[in-house]
């Protein structure tokens, strides 16, 4: 699926909520988008997908019962499929957590920081572990 | 009509009360009316630092709970024609003041001063919220540390969600070795995290601690570094397009010299 035919399919569909048979289960409506970076202390909480315009900077938290995508540095805390789904990802210009989460797994970043990509990276969970590979937009 | 600037930073004792101090003097010395508030209650010691602890008489809480008129709380400074303090209370605790009368207050001021600066207490409580509850702009410090950055973040976090819209950074004593070192967050190491206009950056400074001990402030002092880089930041307050100043010349020309007569 394109951009494009998202576009079109929406485009032609005047009332919301209703997609073309074949887009079913591919569009989610259930997305918010943060359109600024959150600090420490300030948090998302929601249930469905979050999109942050900005950073989470180390002492802020997102929680969301499906994907996490930050187009910034994600320094903060993050859970995505927080109600259980393992096929949730966090996806990040800047791939930094404090400590993530996916589903009922938790990860730290490993010690060493020299290996820092500055590049954007996914994460999800592969054979029941939490696997960081650089994102090139095919995800599944 | 003057601007009233508050100054914070969540965390205590990095250098809000002597920021204050010293951009107060540095104000005046440029011939503004200026003074100085003490929101810092129950732990006053901005009057110490300028030294004019023994002369007042009234207190911030005086005015705000209408013991005295705010004329007969104000201290003028000795030294500088155009400073002035309104002093915290030292016996009253942070509740003592509301933020409506702390607006009311900084209302009556910049009618009369081109410049109020309110010494904020550290923390994001009620002491946070009276000295912010006035201004119109604030200026953020931070020390080169992740805590003190931290805290830094959580406050422009505050002052946003509290419409202080486009606070300014001041990062003070920074030591330009530990930071070619490896050892001490470098300017651009904090400016990746807060993302906010940088007011200047005070070094790490003995002469710091010797003025204050003496209720001086070292921006009066024309040789110390700490004093030229509190000096650029009035200047940049009042509008001027200061360039930041080069922290590393001095050590690194020593160094250069060290190297030359091989004693590294
Ligand atoms: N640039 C500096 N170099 C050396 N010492 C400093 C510097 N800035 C502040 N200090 C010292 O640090 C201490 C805390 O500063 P202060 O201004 O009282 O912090 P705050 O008001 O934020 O609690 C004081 O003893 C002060 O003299
Ligand atoms: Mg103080």
């Amino acid at each position: 699926m394109t951009k494009e035919t998202l576009f079109n399919s929406t485009a032609s569909n005047p009332s919301p909520g209703s997609f073309p048979v074949e887009l079913e289960g591919l569009v989610d409506e259930n997305t918010v988008l943060v359109q600024r970076t959150l600090r420490s202390g300030q948090s998302i909480y929601h249930d469905g997908n979050v999109v942050i315009l900005g950073d989470v900077n180390p002492g802020a938290e997102v929680v969301a019962s499906g994907n996490i995508i930050v187009m910034g540095s994600l320094r903060g805390v993050v859970h995505a499929g927080a109600k259980g789904d393992t096929n949730a990802i966090i996806l990040a210009f800047r791939l930094r957590p404090t400590q993530l989460r996916i589903g009922n797994h938790i990860t730290r970043p490993p010690e060493d920081e020299s290996s820092d990509p500055d590049y954007p990276e996914l994460a999800r969970i592969k054979n029941g572990v939490v696997t960081i590979e650089t994102f090139n937009s095919v995800i599944r | 009509m003057g601007e009233v600037i508050v100054v914070t930073s969540g965390k205590g004792g990095v250098g809000k009360t002597t920021t204050t101090a010293n951009l107060g003097m540095g104000l005046a010395s440029h011939g503004k009316k200026v003074c100085l508030v003490d929101a810092d209650i129950g732990l006053r010691n901005l009057d110490v630092v300028l030294g004019l602890e023994n002369r007042i008489v009234f207190d911030i809480v005086d005015v705000t709970s209408g013991v005295c008129r705010i004329r007969q709380a104000l201290i003028k400074d000795k030294r500088c024609e155009g400073l002035h303090l309104l002093p915290a209370a030292q016996t009253k605790d942070k509740t003592a003041v509301n933020p409506d009368q702390m607006k009311e207050l900084c209302e009556e001021l910049r009618k009369e001063f081109d410049y109020v600066i309110i010494d904020c207490p550290a923390g994001i409580e009620q002491g946070f919220k009276n000295a912010i509850a006035g201004a119109d702009k604030a200026i953020v410090v931070t020390t080169p540390e992740v805590s003190a950055v931290r805290d830094a973040d959580r406050i422009i976090g505050l002052l946003e969600a509290a419409e202080l819209r486009e606070p300014k950074l001041i990062i003070n004593r920074y030591r330009p070795k530990m930071v070619n070192r490896g050892d001490m967050m470098s300017i651009d190491d904090m400016n990746e995290i807060l993302a906010i206009d940088l007011l200047g950056v005070v070094p790490e400074d003995e002469q710091v601690v010797v003025t204050t001990n003496k209720g001086e402030t070292v921006v009066r002092d024309e040789k110390s570094q700490s004093g030229q880089a509190y000096r650029n930041i009035t200047r940049r307050i009042l509008g001027e397009n200061v360039p930041l100043m080069n922290l590393e010349e001095q050590s690194g020309l020593f160094s250069a010299l060290r190297k030359m007569i091989g004693l590294k």
